[in-house]
């Protein structure tokens, strides 16, 4: 358990996550709240990475669920293993007609039936999926639902009971409660807009991109061998970029690949007349690229 | 006194039409235990995480934060002085919490934008003048004013008299009145805050597109971008459809027969999402293009609400300019469509040549599903009206809708065909606004 917001930071940082101080606290309460986090905000700014980072600084185990479109109760929660159901019965089949064979009627042998199909509906036919996972798990763990706006929004009605209290009812055998309440944390990207009574039980966290100087420490620890003269400059320039009308701006992921590659390059400073061969490594769009070429003397020689 | 301040806070949210329930009040003050009132960024982060759940709602939150919590007059960011604004000793606390009684009793029943649009000074005439009456009744709210203030000028006398003699007998009422005014000032200032955000808004979504500065144009983008965003959260909750059908027996009993009868797969039967294919046709000669911009920026935020969308531009030559969007973000598309594309083929608009155009090089955007938009004043320089194409068009698609930014008076008059074609539409409509363009997307996926 992190102790208070400051350490939150700290120890975030020894698993090389940066956090803002929005980012910690929201963390810190989830974390004495006992309430799951909606993570919002534009892609590559580090919001999966939060979920496997606090699960690290915690040493917890982190159990991760990727949402896509048609995932399911079966995918996500349990499932019935039904090809073993099955394949017991054909086994069993000998076993059975032993047993029934006393029984003169229809009727009389189904109701022997019925008394042992308890036998079928156990635990030991369960497959329990991520969420009953970190639900049934005797330590506290971190349950990271990845992209839930890809689900479906009959999903996010499974989701709710998980989220506020914290069990998972399985109508064959009953209410399944949580030994130690997991951390959960969803993101989305927005593709969906998720409905009130999930976003009501989270703590909500948007994360934008970063300030200059959140962004720059976080370079200088994911590329070290980069010197910070270059550093201030690249991310300056990345900040500028990204107040032009981009098609897709560039992410965090982004400003780290160009760094890494103008050091595989040698190149000293943003003034080189080769600079905007390497654009494409922070712009996808072809147009994008040619807006910034036309005002590149503006982001990479005006510094 | 903390709680008060924050209860005054979620009011001024609610004021600015942000959504706040029950639900995230009670979360807000669950975690305040954890949280600490001395650090601006995590105090602010504590209302932001637990009040606000749509990031669309973010800077309306931050503004209204900042004018509440930070004082315009503090303009350093010191957190002791946060402190303070917070936890302010009041010697007068108890007659507060009696004065906001009473004017909410006062209130009751009456105009609130009406009085908080006055000033303070017309605000503190009313509320003496129209209370006056029923002074004398016992209690009324007339009588607990002057209950209070007997209570105030006690609690004045008594903090005062340790510091210098006491003051005249007259002077009580100046000193009360004045009190009062500056608590009925306060008052105004934090309604103001919220309901002035919301007001600006509602300006903006209802003008008169074509009466818009420039500068509004540019204050808009934003909005544009939360309303476009709000619109698609809706939109997209409301579509929901059931995609996993019930078991296909028929099917799974057909997949049986590969494992001897015994049915080891289970076939469902799933349906199908059926999205709107639309096909824009826009008019960007200089009388609508304004209309055109705002209904391209939200029909291209809107894009994955539909399978396809096409769009198509004219002055007097068709063209298309869907790839524009697709290389460019919108905003920036829409500016190079008047420098990349050659749209102009003698003088003003032509409708029918466009339409024959559309019909000749594009009808393969067409088909049974297509939703066309027409966006256009219909105002033909007396040419030809194409009306033999636009019959196709019409046969060729599902649905087709006009919007025409001329008043409805005037359609059919003078060179305006909209008469014409509004015979040959599923529907002709009016638009002004943004708002009005927004209900109509809106009601497409109704």
């Amino acid at each position: 358990m992190f102790k208070d917001i400051k350490q939150t930071i700290e120890k975030l940082k020894k698993e090389n996550y940066i956090s803002s101080a929005e980012i910690a606290t929201t963390v810190y309460l989830a974390l004495k709240m006992e309430k799951p986090i909606l993570v919002e905000g534009p892609a590559g700014v580090g919001k999966t990475e939060l979920g496997k980072c606090v699960s690290a600084a915690l040493n917890l185990e982190l159990i991760r669920l990727q949402c896509y479109e048609g995932l399911d109760e079966a995918k996500a929660l349990y499932e019935w293993e039904y090809a073993k159901q099955l394949l017991y019965t054909q086994i069993l089949k000998d076993k059975l007609s032993v047993i029934l064979k006393k029984e003169k009627t229809l009727l009389a042998a189904t109701k022997k039936l019925s008394k042992s199909e308890d036998v079928f509906f156990s635990e030991k036919f369960l497959i329990a999926r991520p969420i009953l996972k970190s639900i049934s798990s005797p330590k506290k763990s971190v349950l990271l639902i990845d992209e839930i706006d890809k689900s479906d929004s009959e999903f996010e009605a499974f989701l709710l009971e998980v989220l506020s209290d914290f069990q998972v009812t399985i109508p064959e055998i009953g209410t399944i409660k949580a030994k130690k309440k997991p951390l959960v944390i969803l993101t989305s990207n927005n593709a969906r807009e998720m409905s009130d009574a999930l976003k009501r039980r989270c703590l909500h966290l948007y994360i934008n991109y970063p300030t200059q100087d959140l962004e720059k420490q976080i370079v200088a620890l994911k590329v070290p061998e980069a010197n910070p003269k270059l550093i201030e400059k690249i991310v300056k320039a990345v900040h500028k970029i990204r107040g032009y009308e981009l098609k897709k701006e560039p992410s965090i992921s982004e400003t780290l690949d160009w760094t890494k590659s103008l050091l595989i390059l040698g190149y000293k400073s943003l003034d080189h007349p080769e600079i905007y061969k390497t654009l494409n490594l922070i712009l996808k769009y072809e147009k994008d690229i040619e807006l910034i070429k036309k005002n590149s003397h503006e982001i990479f020689h005006d510094q | 006194m903390i709680n008060n301040r924050l209860y005054q806070f979620i009011d001024i949210l609610r004021d600015a039409n942000v959504n706040i329930s029950t639900n995230e009040i009670l979360l807000l003050f669950e975690s305040l235990p954890f949280t600490t009132i001395t650090n601006k960024i995590i105090f602010r982060q504590t209302l932001q995480t637990t009040l606000i759940k749509d990031f669309t709602d973010i800077p309306i939150f931050q503004k209204c934060f900042d004018d509440f919590f930070l004082d315009s007059k503090i303009k350093k960011e010191n957190s002791s002085e946060l402190k303070s604004s917070i936890k302010e000793p009041f010697h007068f606390l108890k007659q507060e919490e009696e004065l906001e009684e009473i004017i909410k009793k006062f209130l009751n029943g009456r105009d609130e934008n009406l009085i908080f649009e006055k000033n303070s000074e017309k605000f503190l005439k009313i509320f003496l003048e129209e209370i006056e009456p029923s002074s004398h009744e016992a209690g009324g709210v007339g009588f607990m004013l002057l209950q209070l203030k007997k209570s105030w000028i006690n609690n004045y006398i008594k903090n005062k008299k340790s510091e210098e003699d006491s003051n005249l007998e007259e002077n009580h009422d100046y000193i009360f009145n004045s009190w009062l005014k500056d608590q009925l000032k306060r008052k105004i200032a934090l309604k103001q805050v919220g309901s002035q955000i919301k007001k600006r808004e509602d300006y903006l979504l209802n003008k008169f597109i074509y009466q818009l500065t420039p500068e509004e144009i540019k204050e808009m983008k934003l909005l544009v971008n939360r309303f476009a965003q709000k619109i698609k959260n809706r939109i997209s909750l409301r579509k929901k459809r059931v995609k996993h059908g019930s078991l296909d027996i028929k099917e799974t009993l057909r997949k049986s027969l590969q494992y001897s009868g015994v049915p080891f797969k289970l076939v469902y039967k799933n349906k199908k999402i059926d999205r709107p294919e639309i096909v824009v046709l826009c008019d960007i000669s200089g009388s609508v293009n304004q209309y055109t911009r705002f209904m391209l920026l939200l029909t291209h935020t809107l894009q994955d609400l539909f399978a396809k969308v096409r769009t198509f531009a004219f002055i007097s030559n068709m063209v298309e300019i869907t790839n524009l969007f697709i290389e460019m973000n919108p905003e920036r598309a829409i500016n190079s469509i008047f420098t990349d594309t050659n749209f102009t083929y003698g003088w003003g608009s032509n409708y029918g040549r466009s339409l024959n155009q559309f019909i000749e090089n594009h009808s393969d955007s067409l088909n049974k599903r297509t939703t066309v938009l027409i966006l256009g004043d219909a105002r033909n320089n007396h040419q030809d009206p194409g009306l033999n194409s636009f019959l196709k068009i019409k046969d060729r698609s599902k649905n087709i809708f006009w919007l025409n930014p001329d008043k409805k008076h005037l359609w059919g008059w003078s060179d305006s065909l909209a008469k014409l074609y509004e015979n040959y539409t599923t529907e002709m409509k009016e638009v002004n606004s943004f708002l009005d363009l927004s209900d109509f997307i809106d009601k497409l996926f109704a």
